[in-house]
């Protein structure tokens, strides 16, 4: 465990460097990503220490972004006006980025939505 | 006055003083929040994020705690963000191999999927005439919070107003995608998958995860790519556009 968030640590550290350094429009942490990606391609498996520690702190990634979210009693005033226009802002935007990426998808893929082989055959009940 | 008193405020002081409150007082409120969400059979409303939110939220504003000082006991958990992003180079990796030449096309989709989640949030916070401080959020809010976040502090916008417009994006994602995903007749597991975690990101992933195991996989490919190629991107739009 301690050498899986030992390696994680390392990534992100040299994440940080890179954009310190180099890139500073991106985020260090994405650079970390990136760079524990391609040594993840290199090596083919993932480490199990790396894979252990990973898997847990992504289970509950949801908890880490709490510490920021709750900065939102920083904007009730304004939320109170404009909430339920950014509310409709984001339902829009959502329905019609997941109908763009699915349609842009279907129209692509070379076998078409009917000729392909994964359609509803790998239903956990069918697969043998 | 009792002689007990000044020694219980004493230790109030004390820790409120202390990260102790406000680290115990995140992970009870998560806790909580999780239970909650097995218990609604996992409803994309009770989402334990949103729960543990408006639990903490309400908790220091009764307890008349500032923001500031929550935030500086919470941020031994707020750091874990950054490790976590890194880490999602393990689902991508794995989601790797089952791209099987599909990997122009997805980076196709990804991109008018961005575009589309950018423009139209923008356009319709415009219209309706949504402070500019407010609408600055939105640009980052389909990618996975914690790159969100990173990239919302280089644009120069608020990094907890993007937070809770990605939040609240994988919750309506979540909630709300199978219908659009339906009525327009996409069957195919690995292309819902993918436009869920384009659209929703983590929570949306977990989604598709809870589905079909390839729809979740294709879900965190497509959560992962979104943050890595919003990084890339959307500081330059943001220049060319805002």
């Amino acid at each position: 465990m301690i050498e899986g968030l030992l390696i994680l640590l390392g990534f992100q550290a040299a994440g940080e460097l890179l954009s310190w350094l180099v890139l500073p429009i991106i985020p260090g942490p994405v650079l970390g990503l990136v760079l524990l990606l391609v040594f993840l391609r290199l090596r083919k498996t993932v480490p199990t220490a790396v894979d252990t520690m990973g898997s847990g702190i992504l289970q509950h990634l949801g908890l880490l972004f709490v510490p920021a979210s709750v900065g939102v009693v920083l904007f009730v005033p304004q939320l109170r006006t404009h909430g339920l226009a950014l509310l409709l802002a984001l339902v829009v935007s959502v329905l019609a980025t997941v109908a763009v990426t699915g349609l842009v998808l279907r129209w692509l893929s070379p076998a078409g939505p009917n000729g392909e082989p994964e359609a509803h055959a790998q239903e956990p009940g069918d697969a043998r | 006055m009792r002689a007990d008193l000044p020694a219980f405020q004493d230790i109030w002081v004390y820790l409120g003083g202390s990260p102790l409150l406000a680290l115990v007082l995140t992970l009870a409120a998560y806790a909580i929040g999780l239970q909650l969400y097995e218990r609604s059979a996992r409803h994309p409303l009770a989402n334990p994020v949103l729960v543990t939110v408006l639990l903490v939220a309400s908790c220091i504003t009764v307890l008349d705690m500032p923001y500031a000082r929550y935030f500086e006991g919470a941020q031994f958990v707020h750091f874990l963000l950054g490790t976590a992003t890194v880490a999602l180079a393990i689902p991508i990796h794995k989601g790797w191999a089952s791209l099987r030449g599909r990997t122009h096309i997805l980076l196709l989709a990804l991109l008018a999927g961005g575009a589309t989640s950018v423009l139209s949030a923008l356009a319709v916070a415009r219209l309706l005439g949504v402070d500019m401080q407010l609408v600055q959020g939105l640009w980052a809010k389909s990618v996975t919070a914690p790159i969100a976040m990173g990239i919302a502090e280089r644009i120069g916008a608020s990094p907890t107003l993007t937070a809770v417009y990605a939040v609240s994006t994988g919750i309506l994602g979540a909630m709300l995608g199978r219908f659009v995903l339906d009525a327009l007749g996409l069957r195919v597991w690995w292309q819902r998958g993918f436009a869920l975690g384009v659209a929703a990101h983590g929570i949306g992933t977990s989604r598709a995860l809870s589905v079909h195991p390839q729809a979740g996989a294709y879900a965190s490919l497509g959560m992962g790519l979104h943050g890595v190629i919003g990084a890339l991107l959307l500081p330059w739009a943001v220049q060319m556009l805002g």
